[in-house]
C-alpha cells in the first residue's frame, strides 16, 4: 500500500523569521505536533519545527519563547519521500534516520505527511487485511 | 460461527452467499465512484444507480431467504438489520452519484474528495473481510478497529473539504444545495458503513 492512503494533507506552515511563541500558538490552536518552516527562497529549503523541538530545545533550556527564532531551532532539510513510495519502505526510512515524520512529495511539491500515527494506523490496517507488512 | 452452527444447512448457506454477493456489489459500486470521479467519467457514474438497483434485488432476495426459515428466529432481526444498514450504504452512495450528475465539481475539492471516496471503497472491502470474519467465528476487534481508523481518517479529511468548500464562489441556490448535498453525502458513506460494522458486531457477540 502506497504512503498517499495514510498521509495526511493538510500541512500547517510558519515563517522561518517568526518566533518560536507563534509556532507554539498555532501548535496549540490547530492541536497539531510540528509545522512545516517555510525559508525564505527555494520552496524546497524548508525545514521542521516540532513540539519536541520547542520543549527539549527552548522551554527545558529555560529560553523565552518569544525571543528565539523558529530557523534557530527548526530542523532541516526535510526528510521528501515520492508519493508512489510503499508503506513498509517509508517505516523502514523512519527507522534508519530515527524520524518520527516524513514528507510526501510529487516531483518538488510537498502533498502531504506521513507521522507515526498515520503508520501504525496504516500498519493496523494492513493486519486487518492480513497483508501483515511493514 | 455461523456455519459450525448450520453446517450443511442449505438455506442459511445461500443466505450468506447472497449477502456476500451484497456486499462485492457494493465494492465494485464504490470502486466505480472513485473511478468515475477522478476520471470525471459522467457514463460511468451513471452505472453507480444500476448498481444501487441490482442491490435492491439481492437485499429483497436475502429477506425473503432468511423469513422462509433460514436461521433461527432470534438471529433473523440482526442479520436483516446488517443487510438493511449495507442497502442504505448502496442508498447513500446512489444519492452522493446524482448529485455529482447536477454539479461541475471545482477543481480544489476534487483530490480530497477523490481521496474520500478511495477510502469509502476500502472500507467497504473491509466490510466484506468483518463479514467473512464473522462467519468463520473468529474475533472483529481487530477488523472494527480498522474501520474506525478509516472513517477517522475521512472525518479529518470532511473537515478540510468543507473549509476548502466556503471559500468556492456559488453562482445559485440549486447549485450551491447539490455540492452542499454531494460532499455531505460522500464524507457519510463511512457512517453507514461503521453502522454496518456495529451491526456485524452485534451478531457476533449473539453467537457466543
Amino acid at each position: 500500500m502506497k504512503v498517499t492512503e495514510f498521509m495526511t494533507t493538510k500541512i500547517e506552515s510558519i515563517e522561518a523569521e517568526r518566533m518560536v511563541y507563534d509556532a507554539i500558538e498555532r501548535m496549540v490552536d490547530r492541536r497539531i505536533r510540528s509545522l512545516l518552516v517555510v525559508f525564505p527562497g527555494d520552496a524546497k529549503n524548508a525545514g521542521v519545527i516540532t513540539a519536541r523541538d520547542v520543549v527539549f530545545r527552548v522551554l527545558a533550556q529555560d529560553k523565552n519563547p518569544q525571543a528565539v527564532k523558529i530557523a534557530d531551532i527548526a530542523s532541516r532539510p526535510i526528510i521528501c519521500i515520492d508519493k508512489e513510495t510503499t508503506l513498509d519502505k517509508a517505516v523502514s526510512l523512519m527507522e534508519a534516520k530515527g524520524i518520527a515524520r516524513v514528507f510526501i512529495c510529487d516531483r518538488e511539491a510537498i502533498i502531504g505527511v506521513l507521522s507515526m500515527l498515520d503508520v501504525m494506523a496504516g500498519v493496523l490496517i494492513l493486519r486487518a487485511r492480513g497483508e501483515q507488512g511493514a | 460461527m455461523l456455519k459450525q452452527l448450520f453446517v450443511g444447512a442449505r438455506r442459511e448457506q445461500a443466505v450468506i452467499e447472497e449477502i456476500k454477493k451484497h456486499i462485492v456489489l457494493l465494492c465494485s459500486a464504490c470502486e466505480k465512484f472513485e473511478h468515475a470521479l477522478r476520471e470525471g467519467d459522467r457514463n460511468l457514474m451513471r452505472l453507480v444507480p444500476e448498481m444501487e438497483r441490482e442491490g435492491d434485488a439481492i437485499r429483497r432476495r436475502i429477506i425473503s431467504l432468511i423469513y422462509e426459515g433460514a436461521f433461527l428466529p432470534y438471529l433473523r432481526p440482526n442479520l436483516c438489520r446488517f443487510v438493511e444498514v449495507v442497502d442504505a450504504v448502496f442508498d447513500l452512495l446512489q444519492e452522493t452519484a446524482q448529485h455529482y450528475l447536477n454539479i461541475t465539481l471545482p477543481e480544489q475539492l476534487l483530490g480530497e474528495s477523490a481521496r474520500v471516496a478511495h477510502l469509502n471503497h476500502r472500507m467497504c472491502e473491509m466490510l466484506l473481510y468483518t463479514f467473512e470474519t464473522t462467519m468463520e467465528g473468529r474475533d472483529l476487534r481487530e477488523k472494527a478497529l480498522a474501520v474506525r481508523i478509516y472513517e477517522k481518517k475521512i472525518d479529518d479529511i470532511k473537515v478540510g473539504i468543507l473549509k476548502d468548500a466556503r471559500k468556492i464562489p456559488i453562482a445559485s441556490f440549486w447549485e450551491g444545495e447539490s455540492l452542499s448535498q454531494f460532499l455531505s453525502g460522500l464524507t457519510n458513506i463511512s457512517n453507514v458503513i461503521e453502522d454496518a460494522t456495529d451491526s456485524l458486531q452485534i451478531i457476533n457477540v449473539s453467537m457466543r
